[in-house]
């Protein structure tokens, strides 16, 4: 009957785990995306951004009420048949599959950049899926772990942040909404993209130990991604002036390299290199959704076979082909689509449909 | 679980191959004549000089007696004094039975030869009486054994100065000795088939959480094996993950930490021969835990924990840090630091890696030959080694003076670390972490640092997990992890036990004359 008993995750295991999924490859380019778009309004952005993310996972743990014990992955098969449903499930995968890609490359290409110019592509692939493999072997009992984990053990990067702050202008800020609105909805569209992460709720909700703390964990969890990108963006915007913010591709990156210590510079290279936990902690849950659905597709409860071909194929394909950045911006926008389809449009659309079957059913339920 | 599983089918393999061993030959029953018995015996026992058979006449029983032995590993003095002394001098023909006459406390019958010789092995005297179909099996073990000392390898400013010793009898009456208590229940166990030891589990049966005691009792029934003759070899034999550097038991010669732990909701396994006792489940924080801590003030412990955890890092990583920033990241540090770590290097011609490498491989060759010889010439070691080749080694410009300074600070915090197999296992990882470093520098150390989390969070030991508290965080316990908050505050057992009856103390906080 308890299909996942043995796989459960505390509340805190709940929140972090979206919360470590929502923070990811985002933040490093996040204050230029927004201040192209809106100037120094795009915090507003952020809180809109916000409001719908919530919005949405709220919709996800309602719809998932309905369905106690089941994932998505069991629901599809439901819902389409056997073989529309495989077909679905094959998106699915797909879909987790290229958001983990995305991150990895992306983080891949940043290192390469940023630190390690020198080193081959697919060297860094090698080194990114060893420890990948290690925790998502063990299933998402380990990966709540992991997740709660490297929450602790990064709760000092913003805090470092904080010693920008005697260099901040805090007038860049000024006036609020010089533009208008209009801007900051256009922003909105990155940020609500922003909070993707929030979608696997749908995987989540039955391994959830205590079930009326869903709602909360979930609100919880996109405030806390909130926060972050809020601290981040705020703290970008007022120490780099307003044109100067878009002439860099992470702004994040360029903020740290300004802050030294007598014993310590150049920080931003300690930071990046810890960026990579939080890097990780967007990868693995996908990366452990893909192999979820794609053994669940084939009917094995093992996924690890599927994660060590998937591992196999990640060395491979980086071997083979080292995808550009701009090969990587048309990536995320793809992930961006699908994940506006997942994340956003499915909850609302079927929720919609739940509240409509209910009322044809008439006054059965009261 | 596939480690588990995989497991699992080689020790069914095992127990395929060794089963020809184990399949129960009938036992041949003891005969009603002496004689018949005694060549039986002799067939049993070929080229066993120290066996002593001795025969004699006895005044209550019809016929006579033999007295079966094995010098060596019976107590001289309670075989004549109490055995053989009643029943020689017995005069009268009285009513008394033969177990009147036995002065020993333990005497019971056994009645085939597969006991009779498992019994004589085991240090028992037997005897034989014509006429009966069974032999008196009386307990008189004595072998040689070492006296109670002060434990060596754990040593304790404050504790007690009891250690374990070789008998598995007397280290479970040390521990009975911290717990008199009737809910500390013992189960025994043979492991071995070739030369059984006798493997007894000891724990509070109404604490334990019976899934983590009947997942150890499995472990342990499905061992086949010749012998074991250490705890090491068991703990092999029974642990979650085979190629972890880490220790998922606890090893311990302290009667105290054993009564510590088992009054924590955990188990302990007393090997017989062994002066070490194996205590399960552990988890990692549990690894930088001494009993001494208990005895210090409670502000004084919590520095010495946050000193062997802040040891644990730096023994891991710093060589590795050093590498990194020397040959890779150089960026990181400032420049008058980095002008004076390259002032120290002008003279050495090998890479960071290469010099730590003859440095750290120095000091561990060093620690391997102090810790086998004997303590004079150890000294001799000591002064070799630290003066003569710590001096020589910059003189000679083969190792720069910064190395050696990164290199003796990690040995230090090495020796920090309370447990001997966590200090070797974070060896070992110094070695992966400066490999990693001097590859991919800071990336490097991360990746090292990403897949040792990984790692410590996925083991087990016995089903529960090695991370607790610290992943899964369970906050209770954090009272008694990083910090050793006064003992009053512990009012329950750890979490990361797995107990079923979790409390351990009332309010017993302190008031001074106000209240």
């Amino acid at each position: 009957m308890k299909k996942y008993a043995f796989n459960e995750l505390t509340v805190l295991q709940y929140v972090f785990f979206i919360h470590g999924t929502q923070v990811g490859i985002g933040v490093l380019s996040m204050p230029r995306e927004l201040a192209e778009e809106a100037g120094t309004d795009g915090w507003i952005s952020i809180l809109i951004g916000w409001v719908c993310a919530t919005v949405a996972s709220l919709l996800i743990v309602n719809i998932m009420k309905r369905y106690p014990g089941k994932t998505i992955v069991d629901l599809i098969p439901v819902f389409f048949g056997k073989w529309l449903g495989m077909v679905v499930s094959a998106l699915v995968a797909c879909y987790c599959a290229l958001a983990a890609m995305t991150v990895i490359a992306n983080g891949i290409g940043i290192v390469n950049v940023w630190i390690l110019s020198q080193t081959p592509g697919y060297v860094l692939a090698i080194l990114t899926v060893i420890p990948t493999y290690m925790v998502v072997q063990g299933g998402l009992r380990v990966l709540g772990r992991y997740a709660e984990l490297i929450f602790y053990l990064t709760l000092w990067m913003p805090i470092v942040v904080f010693s920008i702050l005697p260099y901040s202008n805090w007038l860049h800020l000024l006036p609020v909404l010089k533009d208008g609105w209009m801007p900051v909805f256009s922003a909105t569209k990155s940020t609500i993209l922003s909070f993707l992460g929030f979608e696997l709720a749908f995987f989540l909700y039955p391994f959830l130990q205590r079930k009326q703390y869903a709602s909360l964990g979930i609100v919880v969890a996109n405030t806390l991604s909130m926060l972050i990108f809020m601290h981040i963006t705020v703290f970008s915007f007022s120490f780099f002036s307003p044109d100067e913010i878009t002439q860099y591709t992470w702004p994040t990156l360029n903020l740290w390299k300004v802050i030294e210590y007598r014993f310590l510079e150049r920080i931003d290279i300690i930071f990046l290199a810890f960026y990579l936990f939080f890097l990780s902690t967007t990868t693995l849950p996908y990366m452990y959704f893909t192999v979820f659905t794609t053994s669940q597709m084939v009917g094995s409860a093992d996924h690890r076979k599927h994660l060590f071909i998937l591992m196999i194929l990640i060395v491979v394909g980086a071997w083979l082909y080292t995808p550009t950045f701009i090969d990587l911006k048309k990536w995320s926008e793809v992930w961006s689509m699908t994940g506006m389809v997942g994340g956003y449009i499915i909850p609302v659309i079927w929720w919609l449909a739940i509240q409509l079957f209910r009322r044809g059913k008439g006054g059965q339920k009261g | 679980m596939g480690m588990r599983g995989w497991l699992r089918r080689r020790r069914a393999s095992a127990k395929d191959r060794f089963s020809h061993s184990s399949v129960p030959v009938p036992a041949r029953e003891i005969s009603d004549s002496l004689s018949d018995n005694i060549t039986e015996l002799r067939t049993m026992f070929t080229l066993t000089p120290d066996l002593v058979i001795r025969t004699f006449e006895s005044k209550f029983v019809e016929g006579s007696v033999a007295l079966v032995y094995l010098t060596g590993l019976v107590d001289k003095s309670s075989v004549n004094n109490n055995v053989l002394r009643p029943l020689l001098s017995q005069q009268s023909e009285g009513p008394a039975s033969i177990y009147d006459l036995l002065s020993v406390g333990k005497v019971f019958n056994i009645y085939d030869f597969h006991e009779v010789e498992r019994q004589i092995l085991d240090g028992s005297s037997l005897l034989f009486i014509e006429g009966r179909k069974e032999a008196l099996a009386v307990e008189t073990h004595g072998w040689p054994q070492r006296a109670i000392e002060d434990p060596q390898l754990e040593a304790s400013l404050k504790g007690a100065h009891q250690g374990f010793v070789e008998t598995g009898m007397q280290n479970i009456a040390l521990i009975r000795r911290y717990l008199p208590n009737r809910e500390m229940k013992i189960k025994e166990y043979w492991v071995g088939d070739r030369a059984p030891t006798r493997v007894s589990l000891l724990f509070l049966a109404d604490v334990v959480h019976p899934e983590v005691l009947q997942e150890f009792e499995d472990r342990i029934k499905l061992i086949r094996i010749d012998s074991i003759l250490n705890t090491g070899e068991l703990e092999e034999l029974v642990e979650d993950n085979p190629y972890s550097p880490f220790p998922q038991f606890m090893m311990t010669e302290r009667p105290d930490s054993v009564a510590s732990h088992i009054l924590q909701g955990k188990v302990a396994v007393v090997v017989d021969r062994s002066p070490s006792v194996l205590i399960g489940p552990a988890t990692f924080a549990s690894f930088f835990q001494n009993v001494d801590d208990y005895s210090t003030r409670w502000l004084v412990a919590t520095f010495i924990r946050l000193l062997r955890f802040m040891a644990f890092l730096v023994a891991t990583f710093l060589p590795a840090v050093y590498i990194a920033v020397i040959s890779f990241n150089y960026e990181v540090i400032p420049l008058d630091l980095i002008l004076s770590v390259g002032e120290s290097r002008e003279r050495v011609p090998f890479p960071p890696l290469l010099e730590a490498m003859i440095m750290e491989l120095t000091l561990e060759m060093l620690r391997e030959a102090g810790v086998r010889l004997p303590a004079p010439i150890g000294q001799t070691v000591g002064i070799v080694g630290g003066i003569v080749i710590g001096q020589a080694v910059v003189q000679a410009g083969i190792v720069s003076n910064i190395m050696v300074i990164v290199v003796a600070f990690t040995a230090i915090s090495s020796f920090i670390i309370p447990n001997y197999d966590m200090a070797s296992a974070v060896r070992l990882l110094r070695f992966l972490m400066m490999g990693l470093a001097a590859m991919f520098g800071i990336i490097g150390i991360v990746i090292g640092m990403m897949g040792l989390i990984g790692h410590l969070i996925s083991l087990e030991s016995l089903g529960v997990p090695y991370g607790s508290p610290l992943a899964p965080v369970r906050f209770s316990d954090w009272k008694d992890l990083f910090l050793r908050l006064p003992l009053w505050s512990m009012k329950n057992r750890p979490a990361s036990a797995r107990v079923v009856q979790s409390k351990r103390q009332g309010d017993n906080r302190p008031r001074g004359d106000g209240e």
